[in-house]
């Protein structure tokens, strides 16, 4: 037997959202990894590190594809559907360039980075994914603020945004010393072009959690 | 012969009466406890002993022989066509109802059984027999009731949301304001139950008499209800906030939605089913019939028989799937489907609980009270409201041609 009611009630988009926020987080870790793998002089399984990153990047994929394919027309959200879909798209970018920031390493695989870098792209990374792991949390306040609407609740998630944003700033912080570092240090220009481009495509890990901040501070807002 | 019929009609009126708990138990306990404002068993066991006193106590006596006067009761004149007529409306309308909970849609039971007996009007009288006007409420009512119960429904979440639950401590504001939303529950309710329920109307109050007594009763009533909710608060000190109070208030709406559901809709079965005994045992019927005790409460029974055997996996179901129909949103949606029946019974329209209650879901949804909701569904959904009638007077038809060639 099938319930009356039933039809009208789909599935919250909210949960998978939290699943995909969840991917993201795993996946930067996944990438420290490999990142650690690469600086050290014998690396070996940069290698399962990037298959692993690309599999949790699979994963997520399905479940934005299930997210976007489940909201049929005429559904009703706390929200606007297509500040969601931004908000997913943001969130998706964050695991593109964790993606892309491993591809770029993959290309040049001998050099690894110079000694007196290697902190500082380690620092790097630490900085560019912190904001990553608020993106989970931050879902999660939201979809409570969504279903009791209070002002106190509506505040937790405002604090964690604007936390991400200030993440998101010391990562540019140390992504323009880091440039700068290397091109006081590095001469070879294929090494200097590798390097700047890599810092590069680290600090826009970060630049897309806090995009993904931003999107759900439109959705928060009333 | 007539036996026959009569035992055909228990068995069949049986059916029709364990259909209306297993669909409709929904309207009534679903956001309830999809709301975890009290268990499955509770759902089952306080939605089956107050349809039965609903129907038993409160239920009427004395049933028009056509629900809602749709048809002229000259199609009664001859017992023996009336008799098969009565049993295959009550078998059309059973299967109509049957069909619909298999498929998932919330059609009106009530729609049910007067689009069945239209068919079997039609088939013996003519069209001349058909009550235009009266029909023409029954399409009224599916778009007033929706509609109606959604502006009530978004209204109320909204208001529930800017008095209560966006101030910054929402508990101690839901309990401040308790006694108001407790008196507007109590007030809706007592005025259905005057002029809804068979009991009320027997009562015979005029109008601004009953809007006296239904206010003082919600003041009262308010501030008792309030100091309830804080005695037990005291007992059980759980973390639940401000939808912990409306936990309580609902677990009142829902009583009272069963109980109603009881008095008015046991008479769907219950209704052919008294105009066969009635021929059976006298020979003749008009436009009413009295209804024994004993088949009120045979209603009953079977509408608790429906809820114990078939609602408990709908409740379940709903309980664990539509977990986004919180406390507040589930008082709403009470609040709309109850004031909106109402309403529509007052200015004579036959409306449904089940589409007040759909309109009120949807109002909670435009509010944005609701993680997600389907809004293209209701055009499938009030396809089906509108197949209700003439299905079911198709099959009341056909059923009535083939019963007319056996018995």
């Amino acid at each position: 037997m099938r319930i009356p009611f039933f039809s009208l009630f789909i599935t919250s988009p909210f949960d998978a959202l939290q699943d995909h926020a969840e991917k993201v987080k795993e996946c930067a870790w996944a990438f420290q990894q490999a990142m650690e793998c690469y600086a050290s002089s014998k690396c070996e399984v940069f290698e399962d590190h990037r298959q692993e990153v690309i599999r949790i990047e699979h994963d997520a994929d399905a479940i934005k594809r299930r997210i976007r394919g489940h909201l049929p027309k005429g559904v009703m959200l706390p929200v606007e559907k297509f500040q969601l879909f931004q908000y997913l798209r943001e969130q998706d970018n964050v695991l593109d360039s964790v993606q892309e920031a491993l591809n770029w390493l993959s290309h040049r695989m001998d050099n690894g980075i110079p000694e007196i870098l290697e902190r500082d792209f380690f620092l790097l990374v630490d900085a560019a994914i912190e904001p990553t792991e608020e993106l989970s949390r931050m879902v999660g306040e939201a979809q409570i603020y969504f279903k009791n609407f209070s002002e106190k609740q509506r505040k937790k998630v405002k604090d964690i945004i604007s936390n991400i944003r200030q993440m998101e700033h010391d990562a540019d912080q140390r992504e323009y010393a880091l440039i700068r570092k290397v091109f006081q240090t590095e001469t070879d220009p294929i090494t200097v072009f590798h390097l700047v481009r890599l810092a590069e495509i680290i600090g826009n890990i970060a630049d897309h959690s806090e995009n993904s901040g931003d999107m759900m501070r439109a959705m928060v807002s009333k | 012969m007539e036996y026959v019929i009569l035992v055909l009609g228990f068995t069949i009126g049986f059916y029709m009466a364990w259909n209306i708990g297993a669909n409709d138990v929904a309207n009534s306990m679903a956001s309830a406890v999809g709301a975890k404002a009290i268990t499955l068993r509770q759902a089952i066991f306080i939605a089956g002993i107050l349809n039965i006193v609903g129907a038993a106590f409160i239920g009427s006596h004395v049933t028009d022989t056509i629900r809602k006067g749709i048809v002229s009761p000259e199609v009664l004149n001859d017992p023996q066509i009336a008799l098969v007529g009565a049993l295959s409306a009550l078998l059309a309308a059973a299967l109509w109802v049957s069909f619909a909970t298999w498929k998932s849609l919330p059609v009106s039971t009530t729609h049910s059984i007067v689009g069945a007996m239209i068919g079997f009007g039609i088939v013996t009288g003519g069209f001349s027999v058909i009550n235009w006007a009266g029909l023409g409420a029954v399409v009224a009512s599916w778009v007033i009731s929706p509609v109606f119960s959604m502006v009530i429904a978004f209204v109320m979440f909204k208001i529930i949301v800017r008095v209560i639950l966006s101030r910054s401590d929402p508990v101690g504001t839901a309990f401040r304001l308790s006694p108001v939303f407790i008196g507007i529950a109590v007030f809706v309710v007592i005025m259905s139950f005057v002029f809804k329920t068979p009991l009320g109307k027997n009562l015979a109050l005029s109008t601004p008499m009953a809007f006296l007594v239904a206010f003082v009763c919600s003041v009262l009533l308010g501030f008792l209800g309030k100091r309830l909710l804080l005695w037990f608060r005291n007992v059980r000190t759980g973390e639940e906030g401000a939808e912990g109070v409306f936990r309580r208030i609902q677990i009142g709406t829902s009583c009272y939605v069963a109980l109603a559901q009881g008095a008015n809709d046991v008479a769907n079965a219950i209704g052919p089913l008294a105009l066969i005994y009635f021929l059976v045992t006298t020979g003749e019927a008009g436009q009413t019939v009295p209804v024994p005790y004993v088949l009120l409460l045979f209603g009953g029974v079977g509408i608790a028989a429906g809820i114990a055997m078939g609602g408990a996996r709908v409740i379940r179901t709903v309980g664990e799937r539509i977990t986004t129909l919180s406390n507040t949103r589930g008082f709403s949606v009470d609040f709309a489907a109850a004031t909106t029946v109402l309403l529509a019974s007052k200015m004579g329209l036959p409306v449904s609980t089940t589409h007040a209650a759909v309109g009120g879901v949807l109002g909670v949804g435009l509010a944005r009270g609701l993680e997600a909701v389907n809004f293209s569904i209701i055009f499938r959904i009030m396809l089906y409201w509108v197949l209700t009638v003439p299905m079911a007077a198709i099959t009341s038809v056909v059923l009535f041609k083939l019963l007319s060639l056996i018995l």
